[in-house]
């Protein structure tokens, strides 16, 4: 059952934190809300499950319209960033309990409960209590706890940023196959790119109470709509340039003293625009390398971190990058050297600033 | 708020819970403060200046406040840092036996004072058999004497636990920034604590100011505010109701310039300590142990004075007012079992059915405050605190007054002695219930909504049985405190609902001691029983929410 949003508002007390918001989800997408704590992205999630009202607009879950319905009759599933689990109640008995909401006990219901916390590997531990779990296995048992009750949406917020790192990724994966096999559609909350690129089939970018754009993972790291995009999702290094127009597809930009050809994400002419350049599309070599253009650019610092080094150079103008080597020989580049600075036109892409 | 939002519960309920609030507690408290201008006659704050006995027990009211406070602190805090910080031979009995004091009536304690100094007592006769004549306990000396030895536990307590959060890192920081453990100590830990203290003493300084029970049977002589305010209150022809709205208001009003003290005094001195780690108590030996040991013992054994004495007393065979030491006997008890028994049953009643509507009361409205705060929910905050401003003896005369006739005539009934016990217990609930409630995630309970449970089954369900340790240790202090009750009730009892607190202080004006002793030691029966049953059968941990 899919989600759609319209012209949604929502205010506490006299701040509006999201404004005029409209979003389709399509059923068994995958959708993740993405930005900085304050965003509106945990309120967005808030309003519809129900707990924050919508001062305007509309929610509709497939064709129903829940605006006005208060959540404990919008049949979610919810998962929490803490948990949020019944610290008196059993982990049977926590996963019972929307079932038993519903009217469900007695066999049928335990059978379910047992089958929804099989399937998350933790058919062993029924009449153990939250406190005796590790924050992996709670979060397991939360997320058998929102399923059993077959909900129409699954809302996720933050439910990974408890968790150590390696733990986090386990998790996502068990997220993703439950998510996939029980075709839910699901909106997840992150402010980790990473999670938001690796989970999503769509991600939507929040910042101010907007969804900033509006994509698959690809298209949302690899062709970012606004400098606010390109910054949050991966690093890149953007400034501000005089821009021409050049044939087919490519800009002219001036550049540290050089011009050099980019690729045009104006959506129609302008003066100025901002070039957005990703570090690791930046290779750094002592000559010039052909096939590339290139800026002369002098080492500044490096930061050596294992399988890459990331370098931060200077271009002349004072225009400080960063640049990210990986392979043979990444940290070859001492501070100081003289060096080149090379990048594909297609890698530089120049969108509105 | 729109119509969604009154088509749930707890809006209705925060309208009538302001509505209970507002007839029992802020009705009482402008009626007092009305009448203090207009009642019959001149205004009274004009008869008060030119009243000679009222002006005096201000006054002595407030220089008492102030004694008491100074002995407490100089009790209370020395004790709580060595037992803190160092281990020594008895800490656990100097430790855990303060707590004890705290349950023991405090018209229980002025008794045995009364049974050991006073003109009758045993120390006084025994002395005098050597020609050596003590001064009289009455007055000043008995009222700051048993004063300090009950309060200095409350500032015991409130420094113990603030040296306790204290992190001992700040300490060792400052030491190997050079600084002499000592200095280090002082320069500090002091004044990390010394929120806590300040809070704890002003506490000292308006229980002092509100003390009925110490107050009247010690006081004698020296006129003050509380006693004043009973005597204005039951006089003959009890009808001066401008004078003892006066005396109360000025009551009111000097415990409340205390506590906006106290609330700058927090606000500003709060140093939020995020991780802190407790130091461990160092063994103290040789002279320094013993001399602690010995000084801790002695202010615990006199604080425990009282539980000795009435247990001796309950049992010793009397002749009026003159106890005979040394002969026993059971009458004294079997007057409280079988002869007299009403006093007991009327407390196990009115303290049981003002735990019960006290203990749901403040659950529900603390969760209102907490959890489903609207536009009402903080004028209930600010009137259930209240009463933390009413001395005993002021909740009894507003009440009096307000519930005379009129449309709710409670005068003469069992419930405006409930009504009493749950009013005056009723912010320590709130302030119980809101920390436990601040501690349960509101993920929990959405947790429990989005499973598709409603508000109302949620609360029942889920939030309830996470409040249920608390609630009990709740239900454990407010039975304590109620059973001991007496400066409002006295007020407002009427013959043949005499409790024991009530029962105890009329034998004591009657000089029967050993009665008293009697009634007094079932009194701290009933008060500890329940707490030794609550703690080691059922588990109950009396402090779970502090």
């Amino acid at each position: 059952m899919g989600i759609a949003i319209s012209n949604l508002s929502v205010r506490y007390g006299a701040e509006t934190v999201i404004s005029g918001l409209s979003l389709d989800i399509p059923e068994g997408c995958f959708f993740t809300l993405l930005g900085p704590s304050g965003c509106g992205k945990t309120t967005l999630l808030r309003t519809i499950a129900g707990f924050a009202p919508a001062s305007g607009g509309q929610i509709r879950f497939g064709g129903r319209n829940v605006t006005e319905l208060p959540p404990h009759k919008r049949a979610i599933g919810m998962v929490f960033q803490d948990y949020a689990l019944f610290p008196d109640k059993t982990v049977a008995e926590n996963v019972a309990y929307g079932l038993r909401a519903r009217g469900e006990k007695g066999e049928g219901a335990a059978r379910k409960v047992k089958a929804a916390l099989d399937r998350v590997g933790l058919g062993h531990v029924l009449s153990r209590h939250p406190a005796a779990l590790s924050g992996g296995q709670r979060q397991r048992v939360a997320l058998a706890r929102a399923l059993v009750i077959k909900p129409q949406v699954l809302l996720m917020d933050e439910p990974l940023s408890n968790l150590d790192a390696k733990l986090r990724v386990q998790i996502r994966e068990t997220i993703i196959e439950l998510q996939r096999e029980a075709n839910i559609t699901t909106v997840f909350v992150t402010h980790d790119q990473e999670e938001a690129l690796s989970m999503s089939d769509l991600i939507g970018v929040m910042n101010r109470g907007k969804v900033e754009q509006l994509g698959t993972p690809h298209e949302i790291y690899a062709t970012p709509r606004t400098g606010y995009v390109a910054d949050f999702v991966g690093a890149a290094n953007r400034t501000e340039v005089p821009v021409r127009a050049a044939a087919s597809g490519r800009v002219e930009v001036d550049v540290a003293g050089s011009r050099l050809l980019a690729t045009d994400s104006l959506n129609g002419p302008a003066e100025r625009g901002l070039l957005v350049l990703r570090p690791e599309d930046l290779k750094i070599s002592a000559t010039v390398v052909s096939g590339l253009q290139s800026l002369p650019a002098v080492v500044r610092g490096r930061q050596y971190l294992g399988s890459r080094t990331s370098y931060s150079v200077e271009c002349a103008g004072g225009l400080v990058l960063n640049a990210e080597m990986h392979g043979a020989g990444h940290d070859a580049f001492q501070p100081g050297a003289s060096v080149h600075l090379g990048f594909d036109p297609a890698a530089a892409r120049v969108i509105r600033s | 708020m729109n119509a969604s939002a009154l088509r749930s519960p707890w809006p209705w309920l925060s309208a009538l819970a302001l509505g209970l609030l507002g007839v029992f507690v802020l009705y009482p408290l402008l009626y007092v403060f009305t009448a203090s201008f207009l009642g019959e006659g001149r205004s009274g704050w004009l008869q008060l200046v030119g009243d000679g006995h009222s002006l005096a027990a201000i006054g002595n009211t407030l220089v008492l406040a102030c004694i008491v406070t100074l002995f407490s602190t100089l009790i209370g805090v020395p004790l709580a840092y060595v037992s803190a910080r160092y281990r020594f031979r008895g800490k656990l009995l100097i430790t855990l036996l303060p707590l004890i004091t705290l349950v023991i009536p405090e018209v229980v304690t002025a008794q045995t004072w009364l049974m050991i100094l006073g003109n009758n007592g045993v120390v006084t006769r025994f002395l005098k058999g050597y020609g050596i004549l003590l001064p009289s306990f009455y007055g000043w000396f008995g009222l700051i004497t048993s004063m300090s030895f009950i309060y200095y536990t409350y500032v015991y307590i409130g420094t113990v636990a603030a040296i306790g959060k204290f992190d001992a890192q700040l300490e060792e920081a400052a030491q190997s920034l050079g600084t002499a453990p000592l200095r280090s100590r002082l320069h500090v830990m002091l004044p990390v604590i010394r929120p806590a203290i300040l809070a704890s003493t002003l506490l000292v300084f308006t229980m002092v100011v509100g003390n009925f029970a110490i107050s009247t049977i010690l006081g004698h002589n020296v006129p003050l505010l509380s006693v004043a305010i009973y005597q204005a209150a039951v006089a003959e022809g009890a009808t001066n109701l401008t004078m003892q709205s006066t005396l109360a208001s000025t009551s009111v009003l000097i415990v409340m310039a205390v506590l906006f003290l106290n609330r700058r005094i927090i606000a500003k001195g709060r140093f939020e300590i995020v991780q802190g780690r407790g130091a461990k108590p160092q063994p103290l030996r040789g002279m320094h142990g013993v001399l602690v040991s010995a000084s801790g013992g002695i202010v615990v054994a006199v604080s425990l004075l009282p539980l000795v004495t009435i247990a001796v007393g309950a049992f010793t065979a009397s002749r009026g007012p003159v106890l005979r030491w040394g002969e026993w006997t059971l009458d004294n008890m079997a007057r409280v079992f079988i002869t007299a028994p009403g006093p007991l049953v009327n407390s196990i009643l009115y303290a049981g059915v003002a735990t019960l509507i006290s203990v749901m009361f403040s659950t529900l409205v603390s969760y209102l405050v907490v959890k489903k705060s609207n536009l009402v929910t903080p004028f209930i905050d600010y009137v259930s605190a209240i009463p933390l401003a009413l001395s005993g003896t002021v909740l009894g005369v507003g009440l009096l007054a307000s519930f005379n006739d009129g449309f709710l005539a409670l005068t003469g009934t069992s419930t405006i002695i409930v009504l009493a016990y749950v009013i005056r217990r009723m912010p320590f609930g709130m302030r119980n219930g809101q920390a436990i409630l601040h501690n349960i995630p509101n993920s929990i309970e959405e947790a429990s909504i989005s499973l598709g449970s409603p508000p109302l089954r949620t609360f029942l369900r889920v939030v309830l049985p996470m409040m249920l340790p608390a609630v009990a240790s709740a239900a454990i202090l407010t039975w304590t405190t109620t059973v001991s009750e007496l400066s409002a009730s006295l007020l407002v009892y009427s013959g043949g609902r005499e409790t024991l607190p009530i029962q105890i202080f009329r034998l004591i004006d009657s000089g029967l001691m050993a009665y008293a002793s009697a009634y007094g030691l079932v009194l701290v029966a009933v008060i500890l029983v329940p707490v030794v049953i609550a703690t080691t059968m059922f588990k109950v941990d009396l402090f779970a929410s502090k």
